[in-house]
Protein backbone atom coordinates (compact mmCIF):
# COMPACT_ATOMS: atom_id res chain seq x y z
CA UNK A 1 0.00 0.00 0.00
CA UNK A 2 1.62 3.49 -0.96
CA UNK A 3 1.17 5.07 2.32
CA UNK A 4 2.74 8.53 0.71
CA UNK A 5 0.03 8.83 -1.39
CA UNK A 6 -3.03 8.35 1.30
CA UNK A 7 -1.70 11.46 2.82
CA UNK A 8 -1.97 13.34 -0.21
CA UNK A 9 -5.78 14.01 -0.43
CA UNK A 10 -6.50 16.34 -2.74
CA UNK A 11 -7.21 19.92 -1.09
CA UNK A 12 -10.62 20.39 -3.48
CA UNK A 13 -12.20 17.11 -1.61
CA UNK A 14 -11.02 18.91 1.90
CA UNK A 15 -12.83 22.37 0.45
CA UNK A 16 -15.61 20.01 -0.98
CA UNK A 17 -16.04 18.66 2.49
CA UNK A 18 -15.96 21.91 4.66
CA UNK A 19 -18.30 23.59 1.79
CA UNK A 20 -20.71 21.07 1.94
CA UNK A 21 -20.42 21.16 5.94
CA UNK A 22 -21.55 24.56 6.03
CA UNK A 23 -24.24 24.65 4.18
CA UNK A 24 -26.18 21.72 4.66
CA UNK A 25 -26.49 22.91 8.34
CA UNK A 26 -27.50 26.10 7.63
CA UNK A 27 -30.11 25.24 4.85
CA UNK A 28 -31.63 22.24 7.21
CA UNK A 29 -30.50 23.17 10.78
CA UNK A 30 -29.71 20.43 13.37
CA UNK A 31 -30.39 22.12 16.53
CA UNK A 32 -27.27 20.95 18.73
CA UNK A 33 -28.07 22.10 22.55
CA UNK A 34 -26.41 24.99 23.73
CA UNK A 35 -24.77 25.03 27.26
CA UNK A 36 -23.55 28.49 28.68
CA UNK A 37 -19.92 29.01 30.69
CA UNK A 38 -18.99 31.79 33.28
CA UNK A 39 -17.71 34.31 30.71
CA UNK A 40 -21.44 34.54 28.88
CA UNK A 41 -23.37 33.60 31.80
CA UNK A 42 -21.43 37.14 33.49
CA UNK A 43 -21.56 39.35 30.67
CA UNK A 44 -25.57 38.42 30.31
CA UNK A 45 -25.99 38.67 34.43
CA UNK A 46 -24.68 41.88 34.28
CA UNK A 47 -27.20 43.62 31.55
CA UNK A 48 -29.98 41.55 33.40
CA UNK A 49 -29.19 43.36 36.87
CA UNK A 50 -29.37 46.77 34.99
CA UNK A 51 -33.42 48.75 34.41
CA UNK A 52 -34.80 51.29 32.57
CA UNK A 53 -32.62 54.16 34.34
CA UNK A 54 -29.53 52.82 33.13
CA UNK A 55 -27.69 53.27 29.89
CA UNK A 56 -25.36 51.01 27.86
CA UNK A 57 -22.81 51.53 25.42
CA UNK A 58 -23.25 49.39 22.36
CA UNK A 59 -19.71 49.91 20.47
CA UNK A 60 -20.02 48.50 16.77
CA UNK A 61 -16.28 47.54 16.65
CA UNK A 62 -16.46 44.78 13.63
CA UNK A 63 -16.95 45.22 9.68
CA UNK A 64 -18.76 42.19 7.24
CA UNK A 65 -15.98 40.53 7.03
CA UNK A 66 -17.04 38.81 10.86
CA UNK A 67 -20.91 39.68 10.47
CA UNK A 68 -21.89 35.79 10.73
CA UNK A 69 -19.79 35.74 14.31
CA UNK A 70 -20.39 39.14 15.59
CA UNK A 71 -24.08 40.10 14.08
CA UNK A 72 -25.94 37.53 16.54
CA UNK A 73 -24.17 39.34 19.00
CA UNK A 74 -24.99 42.68 19.04
CA UNK A 75 -28.28 41.59 18.08
CA UNK A 76 -28.79 39.69 21.06
CA UNK A 77 -27.24 42.24 23.39
CA UNK A 78 -29.82 44.89 22.11
CA UNK A 79 -32.43 42.77 22.32
CA UNK A 80 -32.10 42.25 25.34
CA UNK A 81 -31.25 45.89 26.20
CA UNK A 82 -34.50 46.83 24.22
CA UNK A 83 -36.56 44.23 26.26
CA UNK A 84 -35.64 45.43 29.81
CA UNK A 85 -35.81 49.03 29.00
CA UNK A 86 -32.42 49.59 29.44
CA UNK A 87 -31.29 53.33 27.26
CA UNK A 88 -28.91 52.49 24.49
CA UNK A 89 -26.05 54.17 23.41
CA UNK A 90 -24.81 53.27 19.94
CA UNK A 91 -20.87 54.08 18.30
CA UNK A 92 -19.28 52.82 15.46
CA UNK A 93 -14.82 53.12 15.84
CA UNK A 94 -14.18 50.43 13.34
CA UNK A 95 -13.26 52.07 10.06
CA UNK A 96 -14.11 49.40 7.37
CA UNK A 97 -18.08 48.74 7.68
CA UNK A 98 -18.55 49.61 11.92
CA UNK A 99 -21.04 52.32 11.10
CA UNK A 100 -23.58 50.47 8.20
CA UNK A 101 -22.96 47.10 10.96
CA UNK A 102 -24.59 49.35 13.34
CA UNK A 103 -27.35 50.68 10.71
CA UNK A 104 -28.32 47.51 10.20
CA UNK A 105 -28.18 45.86 13.23
CA UNK A 106 -30.83 48.46 14.54
CA UNK A 107 -32.70 48.35 10.87
CA UNK A 108 -33.34 44.94 12.18
CA UNK A 109 -33.68 45.12 15.75
CA UNK A 110 -35.83 48.46 16.79
CA UNK A 111 -39.04 47.69 14.91
CA UNK A 112 -39.56 44.10 16.91
CA UNK A 113 -39.87 47.16 19.49
CA UNK A 114 -42.48 49.53 18.13
CA UNK A 115 -42.75 51.41 21.42
CA UNK A 116 -39.17 52.31 21.06
CA UNK A 117 -38.34 56.22 20.17
CA UNK A 118 -35.20 57.40 18.77
CA UNK A 119 -33.77 59.80 20.71
CA UNK A 120 -35.45 58.68 24.41
CA UNK A 121 -34.54 55.02 24.22
CA UNK A 122 -31.80 54.69 21.69
CA UNK A 123 -29.61 57.12 19.77
CA UNK A 124 -27.25 56.20 17.32
CA UNK A 125 -24.01 58.72 17.18
CA UNK A 126 -22.80 56.96 14.16
CA UNK A 127 -18.70 56.55 13.23
CA UNK A 128 -15.36 58.34 14.41
CA UNK A 129 -12.11 57.76 13.32
CA UNK A 130 -9.03 57.24 16.05
CA UNK A 131 -10.77 54.92 18.19
CA UNK A 132 -8.55 55.13 21.26
CA UNK A 133 -8.50 58.99 20.90
CA UNK A 134 -12.38 59.00 21.13
CA UNK A 135 -13.02 56.60 23.64
CA UNK A 136 -10.79 59.12 25.85
CA UNK A 137 -12.90 62.24 24.94
CA UNK A 138 -16.24 60.27 25.20
CA UNK A 139 -15.36 60.04 28.98
CA UNK A 140 -15.51 63.64 29.41
CA UNK A 141 -17.83 64.56 27.38
CA UNK A 142 -19.87 62.61 24.24
CA UNK A 143 -20.79 66.34 22.39
CA UNK A 144 -16.97 66.45 22.38
CA UNK A 145 -16.89 63.68 20.03
CA UNK A 146 -19.88 63.26 18.73
CA UNK A 147 -21.63 67.14 18.07
CA UNK A 148 -24.91 65.12 16.65
CA UNK A 149 -26.22 61.77 16.20
CA UNK A 150 -25.88 59.92 12.84
CA UNK A 151 -28.63 61.81 11.59
CA UNK A 152 -27.03 65.02 11.93
CA UNK A 153 -29.17 66.13 14.72
CA UNK A 154 -27.40 67.89 17.94
CA UNK A 155 -26.87 65.91 20.87
CA UNK A 156 -28.91 68.62 22.99
CA UNK A 157 -31.66 67.94 20.94
CA UNK A 158 -31.65 64.36 22.22
CA UNK A 159 -33.81 63.32 25.73
CA UNK A 160 -31.31 60.67 26.27
CA UNK A 161 -27.91 62.32 25.43
CA UNK A 162 -29.04 65.33 27.68
CA UNK A 163 -28.93 62.77 30.57
CA UNK A 164 -25.69 60.62 29.43
CA UNK A 165 -23.37 63.26 29.53
CA UNK A 166 -20.08 60.95 29.61
CA UNK A 167 -19.08 57.11 31.09
CA UNK A 168 -19.91 58.50 34.86
CA UNK A 169 -23.53 57.88 33.28
CA UNK A 170 -23.04 54.61 31.28
CA UNK A 171 -24.17 51.20 33.57
CA UNK A 172 -21.98 49.40 30.78
CA UNK A 173 -20.03 49.00 27.61
CA UNK A 174 -20.44 46.52 25.08
CA UNK A 175 -17.83 46.26 22.35
CA UNK A 176 -18.46 43.86 19.56
CA UNK A 177 -14.86 44.04 18.64
CA UNK A 178 -13.11 42.16 15.60
CA UNK A 179 -9.54 43.46 16.23
CA UNK A 180 -7.90 45.21 18.63
CA UNK A 181 -10.92 47.81 19.36
CA UNK A 182 -12.31 45.52 22.27
CA UNK A 183 -8.99 45.48 24.31
CA UNK A 184 -8.75 49.20 24.11
CA UNK A 185 -12.07 49.48 26.00
CA UNK A 186 -10.62 46.99 28.39
CA UNK A 187 -7.12 48.88 28.81
CA UNK A 188 -8.28 52.19 28.75
CA UNK A 189 -12.13 53.13 29.48
CA UNK A 190 -12.25 50.07 32.31
CA UNK A 191 -8.74 50.87 33.77
CA UNK A 192 -9.47 54.96 33.87
CA UNK A 193 -12.41 55.39 34.17
CA UNK A 194 -13.81 52.29 35.62
CA UNK A 195 -16.64 51.69 33.96
CA UNK A 196 -17.53 47.99 33.66
CA UNK A 197 -17.02 46.69 30.20
CA UNK A 198 -17.79 43.05 28.26
CA UNK A 199 -16.61 42.37 24.89
CA UNK A 200 -18.09 40.03 22.30
CA UNK A 201 -15.14 38.76 19.85
CA UNK A 202 -14.66 36.78 17.08
CA UNK A 203 -12.98 32.91 18.36
CA UNK A 204 -9.61 33.67 17.20
CA UNK A 205 -9.15 36.63 19.19
CA UNK A 206 -11.37 35.29 22.30
CA UNK A 207 -8.17 33.88 23.58
CA UNK A 208 -6.07 37.28 24.26
CA UNK A 209 -9.33 38.50 25.72
CA UNK A 210 -8.93 35.87 28.63
CA UNK A 211 -6.10 38.07 30.42
CA UNK A 212 -8.29 40.55 30.72
CA UNK A 213 -11.52 38.47 32.08
CA UNK A 214 -9.07 37.21 34.63
CA UNK A 215 -7.45 40.27 35.81
CA UNK A 216 -11.31 41.92 36.26
CA UNK A 217 -10.50 44.26 33.31
CA UNK A 218 -13.26 42.87 31.27
CA UNK A 219 -16.40 41.46 33.65
CA UNK A 220 -17.85 39.41 30.33
CA UNK A 221 -17.14 37.74 27.09
CA UNK A 222 -18.79 36.55 24.18
CA UNK A 223 -16.11 34.21 22.43
CA UNK A 224 -16.63 33.77 18.37
CA UNK A 225 -20.21 32.27 17.66
CA UNK A 226 -20.47 29.79 20.82
CA UNK A 227 -20.36 32.91 22.75
CA UNK A 228 -23.13 34.27 20.73
CA UNK A 229 -25.31 31.23 20.71
CA UNK A 230 -24.83 30.83 24.53
CA UNK A 231 -26.09 34.16 24.68
CA UNK A 232 -29.36 33.87 22.88
CA UNK A 233 -30.07 30.13 24.57
CA UNK A 234 -29.75 32.67 28.12
CA UNK A 235 -32.02 35.04 26.27
CA UNK A 236 -34.16 32.29 25.45
CA UNK A 237 -34.56 30.53 28.48
CA UNK A 238 -34.74 33.98 30.63
CA UNK A 239 -37.31 35.50 27.80
CA UNK A 240 -39.40 32.66 26.02
CA UNK A 241 -41.41 35.27 24.41
CA UNK A 242 -38.41 36.05 22.15
CA UNK A 243 -38.06 32.25 20.72
CA UNK A 244 -40.03 32.70 18.19
CA UNK A 245 -37.55 35.45 16.62
CA UNK A 246 -34.78 32.85 17.09
CA UNK A 247 -36.61 29.82 15.58
CA UNK A 248 -37.98 31.49 12.80
CA UNK A 249 -37.43 29.74 9.77
CA UNK A 250 -34.38 31.49 6.95
CA UNK A 251 -33.53 34.07 9.77
CA UNK A 252 -30.20 33.41 10.61
CA UNK A 253 -29.07 33.38 14.14
CA UNK A 254 -25.52 32.35 16.22
CA UNK A 255 -27.56 28.82 17.33
CA UNK A 256 -28.18 27.63 13.72
CA UNK A 257 -24.76 28.98 12.73
CA UNK A 258 -23.46 26.45 15.53
CA UNK A 259 -24.70 23.78 13.75
CA UNK A 260 -22.25 24.57 10.97
CA UNK A 261 -19.65 25.17 12.96
CA UNK A 262 -20.06 22.05 15.02
CA UNK A 263 -20.01 19.71 11.67
CA UNK A 264 -16.85 21.45 10.36
CA UNK A 265 -15.09 21.06 13.41
CA UNK A 266 -15.73 17.68 13.06
CA UNK A 267 -14.69 17.25 9.41
CA UNK A 268 -11.37 19.11 10.55
CA UNK A 269 -10.84 16.76 13.61
CA UNK A 270 -11.36 13.92 11.14
CA UNK A 271 -8.79 14.96 7.98
CA UNK A 272 -6.35 15.72 11.23
CA UNK A 273 -7.30 12.08 12.81
CA UNK A 274 -6.85 10.41 9.29
CA UNK A 275 -3.64 12.86 8.62
CA UNK A 276 -1.93 11.39 11.89
CA UNK A 277 -3.07 8.37 11.31
CA UNK A 278 -0.92 7.73 7.88
CA UNK A 279 2.04 9.65 9.50
CA UNK A 280 1.75 6.66 12.61
CA UNK A 281 1.76 4.44 9.78
CA UNK A 282 4.70 6.04 7.01
CA UNK A 283 6.91 6.11 10.52
CA UNK A 284 6.49 2.87 11.97
CA UNK A 285 6.79 1.27 7.97
CA UNK A 286 10.25 3.59 8.43
CA UNK A 287 11.61 2.78 11.20
CA UNK A 288 11.49 -0.98 10.66
CA UNK A 289 13.07 -0.27 6.95
CA UNK A 290 16.11 1.31 8.93
CA UNK A 291 15.89 -1.45 11.65
CA UNK A 292 16.12 -4.03 8.30
CA UNK A 293 18.69 -2.49 7.05
CA UNK A 294 20.50 -2.53 9.99
CA UNK B 1 17.18 72.63 11.18
CA UNK B 2 15.37 74.21 12.96
CA UNK B 3 12.07 73.46 11.27
CA UNK B 4 12.99 69.89 10.29
CA UNK B 5 14.40 68.62 13.24
CA UNK B 6 14.09 70.52 16.43
CA UNK B 7 10.54 71.85 16.18
CA UNK B 8 9.28 68.09 15.79
CA UNK B 9 11.17 66.92 18.33
CA UNK B 10 9.98 69.56 20.80
CA UNK B 11 6.31 69.17 19.77
CA UNK B 12 6.94 65.23 20.09
CA UNK B 13 8.26 66.27 23.63
CA UNK B 14 5.40 68.39 24.94
CA UNK B 15 2.02 66.36 23.64
CA UNK B 16 3.92 63.30 24.32
CA UNK B 17 3.99 64.04 28.01
CA UNK B 18 0.81 65.66 28.47
CA UNK B 19 -0.77 62.62 28.42
CA UNK B 20 1.37 61.61 31.03
CA UNK B 21 1.39 64.28 33.03
CA UNK B 22 -2.24 64.61 33.04
CA UNK B 23 -2.99 61.33 34.18
CA UNK B 24 -1.65 61.74 37.33
CA UNK B 25 -2.44 65.09 37.88
CA UNK B 26 -6.60 66.13 39.24
CA UNK B 27 -8.80 68.25 37.19
CA UNK B 28 -8.17 70.79 40.25
CA UNK B 29 -4.40 71.38 38.93
CA UNK B 30 -5.68 74.77 36.42
CA UNK B 31 -5.38 74.49 32.59
CA UNK B 32 -5.05 70.59 33.14
CA UNK B 33 -8.82 69.49 31.66
CA UNK B 34 -8.27 72.33 29.35
CA UNK B 35 -4.98 70.95 27.78
CA UNK B 36 -5.79 67.46 27.96
CA UNK B 37 -9.27 67.74 26.35
CA UNK B 38 -7.82 69.89 23.64
CA UNK B 39 -4.83 67.36 22.79
CA UNK B 40 -7.49 64.72 22.93
CA UNK B 41 -9.52 66.46 20.33
CA UNK B 42 -6.74 66.92 18.29
CA UNK B 43 -5.34 63.54 18.30
CA UNK B 44 -9.24 62.89 16.82
CA UNK B 45 -8.58 65.61 14.06
CA UNK B 46 -4.93 64.23 13.28
CA UNK B 47 -6.19 60.63 13.07
CA UNK B 48 -8.46 61.63 10.43
CA UNK B 49 -5.20 63.44 8.33
CA UNK B 50 -4.13 60.16 8.78
CA UNK B 51 -6.12 58.60 6.98
CA UNK B 52 -6.35 61.41 3.90
CA UNK B 53 -2.73 60.08 3.89
CA UNK B 54 -3.36 56.39 3.62
CA UNK B 55 -5.88 57.37 0.35
CA UNK B 56 -3.37 59.39 -1.00
CA UNK B 57 -0.65 56.74 -1.10
CA UNK B 58 -3.38 54.14 -1.91
CA UNK B 59 -3.91 56.55 -5.29
CA UNK B 60 -0.93 57.41 -5.77
CA UNK B 61 0.88 53.77 -5.92
CA UNK B 62 -2.26 52.38 -8.09
CA UNK B 63 -1.98 54.80 -10.48
CA UNK B 64 1.44 54.26 -11.07
CA UNK B 65 0.68 50.84 -11.54
CA UNK B 66 -1.80 51.74 -14.15
CA UNK B 67 0.57 54.05 -16.12
CA UNK B 68 3.17 51.35 -16.36
CA UNK B 69 0.64 48.30 -17.32
CA UNK B 70 2.58 46.40 -14.52
CA UNK B 71 0.98 42.31 -13.48
CA UNK B 72 -2.49 42.92 -12.14
CA UNK B 73 -3.16 46.24 -13.15
CA UNK B 74 -7.04 46.21 -13.64
CA UNK B 75 -6.93 45.05 -10.77
CA UNK B 76 -5.82 48.74 -9.78
CA UNK B 77 -8.50 50.28 -11.78
CA UNK B 78 -11.17 48.58 -10.05
CA UNK B 79 -10.13 49.75 -6.91
CA UNK B 80 -9.79 52.82 -7.84
CA UNK B 81 -12.84 53.05 -9.35
CA UNK B 82 -14.45 51.80 -5.84
CA UNK B 83 -12.64 54.30 -3.83
CA UNK B 84 -13.51 57.03 -5.96
CA UNK B 85 -17.44 56.42 -6.18
CA UNK B 86 -17.97 55.16 -2.72
CA UNK B 87 -15.58 57.74 -1.21
CA UNK B 88 -17.45 60.52 -3.15
CA UNK B 89 -21.02 59.23 -2.20
CA UNK B 90 -19.69 59.13 1.51
CA UNK B 91 -18.04 62.33 1.49
CA UNK B 92 -21.30 63.94 0.15
CA UNK B 93 -23.62 61.96 2.63
CA UNK B 94 -21.94 62.94 5.61
CA UNK B 95 -21.43 66.71 4.34
CA UNK B 96 -25.16 66.61 3.43
CA UNK B 97 -24.68 68.13 0.02
CA UNK B 98 -27.96 68.66 -2.33
CA UNK B 99 -29.80 65.79 -2.61
CA UNK B 100 -27.50 63.36 -0.26
CA UNK B 101 -29.20 64.28 3.35
CA UNK B 102 -27.98 61.43 4.80
CA UNK B 103 -24.74 58.26 5.15
CA UNK B 104 -27.21 55.56 5.52
CA UNK B 105 -30.78 56.11 4.96
CA UNK B 106 -32.66 58.83 3.05
CA UNK B 107 -35.63 60.77 4.14
CA UNK B 108 -38.44 58.30 2.57
CA UNK B 109 -37.12 55.04 3.80
CA UNK B 110 -34.65 54.13 0.85
CA UNK B 111 -30.95 53.13 0.80
CA UNK B 112 -28.66 56.09 0.15
CA UNK B 113 -26.48 55.21 -2.73
CA UNK B 114 -23.60 54.96 -0.51
CA UNK B 115 -25.71 52.46 1.63
CA UNK B 116 -27.11 50.50 -1.12
CA UNK B 117 -23.13 50.28 -2.68
CA UNK B 118 -21.89 49.20 1.22
CA UNK B 119 -24.93 46.88 1.22
CA UNK B 120 -24.81 44.83 -2.10
CA UNK B 121 -20.87 45.12 -2.95
CA UNK B 122 -18.41 45.77 0.26
CA UNK B 123 -20.38 43.50 2.88
CA UNK B 124 -20.58 40.86 0.53
CA UNK B 125 -17.27 40.90 -1.24
CA UNK B 126 -15.25 41.36 2.42
CA UNK B 127 -17.77 38.60 3.59
CA UNK B 128 -16.37 36.26 0.55
CA UNK B 129 -13.14 37.35 1.44
CA UNK B 130 -12.95 36.40 4.79
CA UNK B 131 -14.92 32.89 4.30
CA UNK B 132 -12.19 31.55 2.23
CA UNK B 133 -10.47 31.17 5.17
CA UNK B 134 -12.32 28.27 6.38
CA UNK B 135 -11.54 25.97 3.61
CA UNK B 136 -7.42 27.31 3.39
CA UNK B 137 -7.69 26.48 7.50
CA UNK B 138 -9.30 22.87 7.02
CA UNK B 139 -6.89 21.91 4.18
CA UNK B 140 -3.62 23.45 6.49
CA UNK B 141 -4.75 21.83 9.75
CA UNK B 142 -4.64 18.70 7.67
CA UNK B 143 -1.53 19.25 6.50
CA UNK B 144 0.44 20.49 9.18
CA UNK B 145 -0.81 19.15 12.22
CA UNK B 146 1.13 16.30 12.98
CA UNK B 147 2.13 14.61 15.79
CA UNK B 148 6.19 15.15 15.30
CA UNK B 149 7.39 16.03 18.58
CA UNK B 150 6.44 16.36 22.45
CA UNK B 151 5.02 19.62 21.76
CA UNK B 152 3.26 19.16 18.74
CA UNK B 153 1.47 16.55 20.69
CA UNK B 154 0.40 18.63 23.28
CA UNK B 155 -0.75 21.39 21.02
CA UNK B 156 -2.73 19.28 18.96
CA UNK B 157 -4.43 17.81 22.21
CA UNK B 158 -5.13 21.29 23.87
CA UNK B 159 -6.32 22.10 20.06
CA UNK B 160 -8.56 19.12 20.20
CA UNK B 161 -10.24 19.53 23.04
CA UNK B 162 -10.82 23.44 22.53
CA UNK B 163 -12.16 22.41 19.34
CA UNK B 164 -14.82 20.04 20.79
CA UNK B 165 -15.20 21.80 24.01
CA UNK B 166 -16.22 24.66 21.41
CA UNK B 167 -18.86 22.72 20.13
CA UNK B 168 -21.97 20.96 21.67
CA UNK B 169 -20.17 18.05 20.47
CA UNK B 170 -18.09 17.94 23.26
CA UNK B 171 -21.01 17.70 25.45
CA UNK B 172 -21.90 14.27 23.56
CA UNK B 173 -18.31 12.93 23.67
CA UNK B 174 -18.79 11.97 27.95
CA UNK B 175 -22.24 12.14 28.66
CA UNK B 176 -22.18 8.78 29.26
CA UNK B 177 -20.49 9.67 32.44
CA UNK B 178 -22.40 11.19 35.36
CA UNK B 179 -22.14 14.80 34.76
CA UNK B 180 -20.42 13.66 31.67
CA UNK B 181 -21.63 16.50 29.44
CA UNK B 182 -20.33 19.21 31.43
CA UNK B 183 -16.92 17.75 31.58
CA UNK B 184 -15.31 18.76 28.23
CA UNK B 185 -16.49 22.25 28.11
CA UNK B 186 -15.22 22.98 31.78
CA UNK B 187 -11.64 21.42 30.57
CA UNK B 188 -11.82 23.63 27.43
CA UNK B 189 -12.84 26.97 29.97
CA UNK B 190 -9.91 26.01 31.79
CA UNK B 191 -7.50 25.58 29.31
CA UNK B 192 -8.88 29.21 27.95
CA UNK B 193 -8.67 30.97 31.74
CA UNK B 194 -5.56 29.32 32.84
CA UNK B 195 -2.73 28.40 30.83
CA UNK B 196 -4.02 30.24 27.76
CA UNK B 197 -4.81 33.17 29.87
CA UNK B 198 -1.31 33.38 31.50
CA UNK B 199 0.49 33.15 28.54
CA UNK B 200 -1.33 36.01 27.03
CA UNK B 201 -0.74 38.22 29.82
CA UNK B 202 3.09 37.66 29.34
CA UNK B 203 2.37 38.53 25.57
CA UNK B 204 0.20 41.77 26.66
CA UNK B 205 2.66 42.46 29.33
CA UNK B 206 5.87 42.13 26.97
CA UNK B 207 4.11 44.11 24.49
CA UNK B 208 3.41 46.82 26.62
CA UNK B 209 6.63 47.49 27.83
CA UNK B 210 8.21 47.75 24.26
CA UNK B 211 5.65 50.11 23.53
CA UNK B 212 6.15 52.27 26.70
CA UNK B 213 10.06 51.73 25.94
CA UNK B 214 9.64 52.84 22.11
CA UNK B 215 6.78 55.92 23.23
CA UNK B 216 9.91 57.10 25.42
CA UNK B 217 12.59 57.24 23.04
CA UNK B 218 10.14 58.87 21.08
CA UNK B 219 9.03 61.13 23.23
CA UNK B 220 12.74 61.91 24.24
CA UNK B 221 14.14 62.57 21.05
CA UNK B 222 16.27 59.70 20.70
CA UNK B 223 14.32 57.53 17.80
CA UNK B 224 13.65 59.33 15.14
CA UNK B 225 12.73 57.29 12.38
CA UNK B 226 9.30 59.14 11.96
CA UNK B 227 10.79 62.28 10.79
CA UNK B 228 12.16 60.29 8.08
CA UNK B 229 16.42 60.08 10.13
CA UNK B 230 18.08 57.10 10.29
CA UNK B 231 20.30 56.22 12.58
CA UNK B 232 23.94 55.17 11.26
Amino acid sequence: MNLERLVQVDRRIVYLLIALGTLIPILKPIGFAVSTTPPVENFFAKVESLGGDDAVLVSFDYGPTTAPECDPMAEAVLRHCFTRGIKVVVVALFPLGGVTMAGEALEKIVPQYPDLVEGEDYVFLGYKDGAQATMKQMGVAFSGVFPSDQEGTPLDELPLMTQVLNYANIALVVSIATNVIGEWWANLVNAQFGTPVAVGCTAVSAPKYYAFLDSGQMLGLLGGLKGASEYEQLLIDRYPALEPIYSKAGEYNAMKGMDAQTVDHAIIMLFILYGNGVYFLIRRREKREARLEQ
Amino acid sequence: MFWKLRLPLMLTFIVGLVPIVTFFLTERVWGVAFVRDRVEQYMVIITGFALLLGVVNVVQGNIRKIERRKPGWPFAVSLLLGLFVMGAFGILSAARVGPFQSILTAPDGSDTPFYWMTRHLFNPLQAAMFSLLAFYVASAAFRAFRVRNVEATILLTAAFIVMLGRTPLGEYVFSWLPNGETFLPWVTEWIMAVPNAAAQRGIIIGAALGAAALSLRVILGIERSYLGIREK
